[in-house]
């Protein structure tokens, strides 16, 4: 894994930069329409070639789903979304590759598509052996009869789809060397990508090696097994040449896994204090044209959030995902908490209208002073002390008389199941380390550093954070739901415990000179479960221009990290995944047409934010220990949830008009903007 | 076509089909894989070099454009074992995360910097507009072109 220094001399090995002896170019020929029947293919390899599905691998995927709903590597008898792939063209170079894209006839019969969510929950079922496009179905909660509140509140909320986008779009480079296929990929989890090639090509697990590149970004996009990879790899094996394929960003806004895409119907019961008697949801994710994804996943995994940091007793919700014509989706950075606490957060600042008190008082009024589990299964500590905290820290009272500021309280929900893979090896005085899970920017070289410090007591120089590699680990689970700090922490913890235990029984002592001096090994799976969930508030105040333009004013941030590792790299975390989260209320959306055409062809039009859109920041760390041996808690995907909302109350409380959905254009406040620039 | 150029101080000569984009010719042909692609469409920057001195977005320009011209790219910005103030202050700072786009930033750092060093950090987040950063929030970046030219003015390494 390359380190900051080499990185700005543009030293850094990504995916693309790798170029083996006869190396050749695949490119992929993808279908023009949403909707449309395969009458024939000529040219190119395709499923006459290869016949798998791909699902259930990686970020939230899910195995459990009716096969008839899987994505097919190759398009066979239909297509179901603009992008999906159809064929894959070889050549000795990228150019090469493109101009044989031209050799490849598909003829389709074009099919009406099914592009919004309620079309698909009453509309034909698109794919043969299914009854309807519903993926899974559930109630969570216990049903109750609806209280005599005297505030009952009811709104529908829409959080639009999102291209990850980050700056490295996907790739692979497949080598068959005749007994033993070696894929490098730009991941966040070379497990997940290991057993799905195992799994599609029909691979025993010691024949599989997946190396991680240099890997520039993923936000979760780079967690699943897509189907051009088992391409590349299938070609790398029948063809007997080193495969590479490199998405261009045409492709990652068509093809690769969008995130988001998540509809909710919101019913409050309360009092005239403010205090929920009662919440019912109802949840449905627009997983795209296939399960298997996370899309397959997302409505339960934000029905059990949706309480929030508060105390209600009384919680119901239906969590539907359903298929469309638009391609499969997938996580992007949070992968249901912003939605949940989106839609929650919402409902507070209207419930804060309806009772006519400060949306801090509400938000307060049902905080919690004991630990509570909630009915959809949320655990969290108590609240109320936190919030408390929290909301004289961020000087809500005067920003939100001032400045019209919004504010948002959350709780941050990481993945900890089933923990995390770490070996350490020393080796002529050098420490060398493996994580399961692969980082992709966010530095999990300082942590393991500061953290083998402490435990063996050795210079922070010594140790080094190596790439993910399958042949390293005998398993691993990933990079992702603000997981790493956390069980990869543990794991390196419980490794550099075992090679004191292993240094102590040849010593009959631990030092580190004598570790130091002698060669150790040591690998750990350190399995977890359950919540470790943490809290967090943001503040965001807005300035709305005449013509409609809303600009961050300011940004602040009050997060329990349990203990911050790397200062540096938490606020750096921080600002980054805020920027994002402006991004989601402001700039960035997937929109396709009524045909399933795609129009944010473009970086432009998919919106990321540039430079002059960040606002100022102020940030309060709060370290709260966690039991962990290490004291960490999540992070990474706190700003991503709590943003959001505190930008979208901003808007609301400066433009006076409604907010229901993100992104929020210009177009939509422009009648009620400041009159003055 | 035959196209010759200079790039970070050597001479080179290749043989080119004209469609060919510079940036693959950098990387593909001459190994310079700093040079990155983010986009087919020139909006992420991520490609940035210098041509005669003026920040170019390599994925613009066909390779035989370049006949005759100067490059510079991020890798001969300083020496092999040094770093140029611009990338020291992107270290020092933590102007990056992933460093997919920092080879484009560093160079677009250097080209506005050898025009002025008394940027303010507003004209800064408006010439950086064509470099897009998706992790960092643009914060430590523009802190870091900041730190570079205090650098260049005579400032002092960070606790010294």
């Amino acid at each position: 894994m390359s380190g900051p220094e080499l990185l700005v001399k543009g030293g850094g090995h990504y995916v693309d930069d790798i170029t083996l002896p006869h190396m050749c170019h695949m490119a992929v020929v993808r279908s023009p329409h949403a909707r449309a029947k395969v009458l024939s293919v000529t040219g190119g390899m395709h499923a006459h070639d290869l016949r798998v599905l791909v699902g259930g691998f990686g970020e939230g995927a899910r195995s459990d789903v009716n096969r008839a709903t899987l994505h097919p590597v190759f398009a066979a008898d239909t297509v179901n979304y603009v992008g999906q792939p159809v064929a894959a063209v070889f050549a000795a170079d990228g150019y090469a590759a493109e101009d044989k894209l031209d050799e490849v006839d598909v003829a389709y019969e074009k099919l009406r598509p099914i592009m919004t969510i309620d079309e698909a929950l009453s509309g034909p079922p698109l794919h043969a052996g299914t009854s309807s496009n519903v993926i899974k179905q559930a109630w969570i909660g216990d049903d109750f009869v609806d209280p005599a509140s005297p505030v009952v509140l009811e709104d529908e909320f829409i959080v639009n789809r999102i291209a990850n986008n980050p700056l490295e779009p996907r790739g692979i480079v497949a080598d068959y060397n005749g007994n033993r296929l070696t894929a490098y990929i730009s991941t966040q989890a070379v497990f997940s990508m290991k057993r799905g090639l195992c799994n599609t090509l029909k691979l025993p697990p010691a024949d599989v090696r997946v190396v991680q590149a240099d890997t520039g970004g993923a936000f979760g996009v780079k967690s699943a097994l897509y189907p051009e990879y088992v391409m590349a790899a299938h070609a790398a094996m029948t063809y007997r040449r080193p495969v590479k394929w490199i998405e261009s960003r045409s492709e990652h806004l068509a093809a690769s896994q969008p995130g988001r895409g998540v509809r909710a119907k919101m019913q409050l019961f309360a009092g005239t204090d403010g205090r929920i008697d009662a919440l019912r949801a109802d949840v449905v994710t627009d997983a795209g044209a296939f399960g298997g994804t996370t899309g397959s996943s997302s409505p339960f995994f934000i029905a059990m959030q949706l309480t929030g940091p508060y105390g209600i007793t009384r919680a119901r919700v239906r969590a539907t995902s359903v298929m469309t014509n638009k391609p499969p989706q997938g996580p992007y950075r949070g992968a249901g908490r912003p939605e949940a606490a989106f839609f929650m957060e919402r409902m507070m600042d209207a419930l804060a209208d309806a009772v006519g008190k400060g949306a801090d008082e509400v938000r307060l009024t049902n905080t919690t002073t004991t630990r509570f589990t909630s009915p959809l299964g949320l655990e969290i500590d108590a609240s109320r002390p936190f919030f408390t905290k929290a909301v004289t820290a961020l000087r809500y009272k005067e920003k939100a008389g001032r400045d019209s500021a919004g504010l948002c309280f959350f709780v941050l929900v990481p993945g900890v199941t089933p923990g995390e893979s770490a070996r350490i090896r020393v080796r002529d005085g050098a420490i060398a380390v493996w994580l399961g899970g692969n980082q992709h920017g966010q530095a999990h070289g300082a942590f393991v550093k500061r953290l083998l410090s402490e435990e063996l007591g050795v210079a922070a120089d010594r140790v080094t954070l190596n790439a993910g590699d399958s042949d390293a680990l005998t398993s691993g689970v990933g990079t992702w739901g603000s997981r790493s700090a956390i069980v990869g922490g543990a794991a390196v913890v419980a490794a550099a415990r075992k090679v004191k235990a292993q240094v102590a029984r040849e010593h009959g002592t631990y030092t580190p000179d004598a570790l130091l001096g002698g060669s150790y090994d040591a690998e750990v799976f350190d399995a977890r479960s359950g919540q470790l969930n943490s809290f967090g508030a943001n503040l965001a105040a807005v300035h709305i221009d005449r013509f409609g333009q809303v600009a961050v004013r300011e940004c602040a941030a009050y997060y329990d990290v349990g203990r911050a590792l790397t200062p540096g790299v938490v606020r750096g975390q921080i600002v980054g995944g805020s920027v994002q989260g402006i991004g989601q209320v402001l700039y960035e959306a997937v929109v396709h047409d009524a045909d399933g055409n795609l129009l944010t062809k473009d970086l432009f039009d998919a919106g990321l934010p540039i430079a002059e859109n960040a606002p100022e920041f102020s940030i309060t760390i709060v370290e709260h220990p966690s039991p962990f041996p290490h004291k960490a808690k999540g992070l990474g995907e706190a700003p991503t949830i709590g943003v959001p909302p505190a930008v979208v109350r901003a808007i609301e409380n400066v433009s006076g008009v409604k907010i229901r959905h993100t992104p929020v254009t210009p177009e939509e406040l422009i009648e009620h903007a400041e009159p003055s620039v | 076509m035959r196209t010759r150029f200079r790039v970070n101080g050597k001479d080179v000569e290749v043989d080119v089909e004209p469609r060919r984009l510079l940036v693959s010719v950098l990387r593909d042909e001459l190994g310079l894989t700093g040079t990155h692609v983010g986009c087919d469409t020139t909006n992420c920057g991520a490609c940035t070099i210098l041509v005669n001195g003026d920040a170019v977005k390599s994925c613009t320009m066909l390779a035989v454009q370049a006949d005759g011209a100067e490059i510079t790219t991020v890798e001969g910005l300083a020496g092999d074992d040094a770093l140029h103030p611009v990338q020291q202050a992107f270290v020092e700072k933590h102007g990056l995360q992933c460093g997919f786009c920092t080879p484009g930033m560093v160079v677009t750092a250097c080209w506005l910097l050898s025009k002025r060093t008394d940027w303010t950090d507003p004209e800064l987040r408006r010439h950086l507009t064509g470099n897009l950063c998706r992790c960092t929030g643009y914060k430590n970046i523009i802190e870091s072109v900041m730190r570079a030219q205090e650098l260049l003015n005579g400032g002092h390494r960070e606790g010294q």
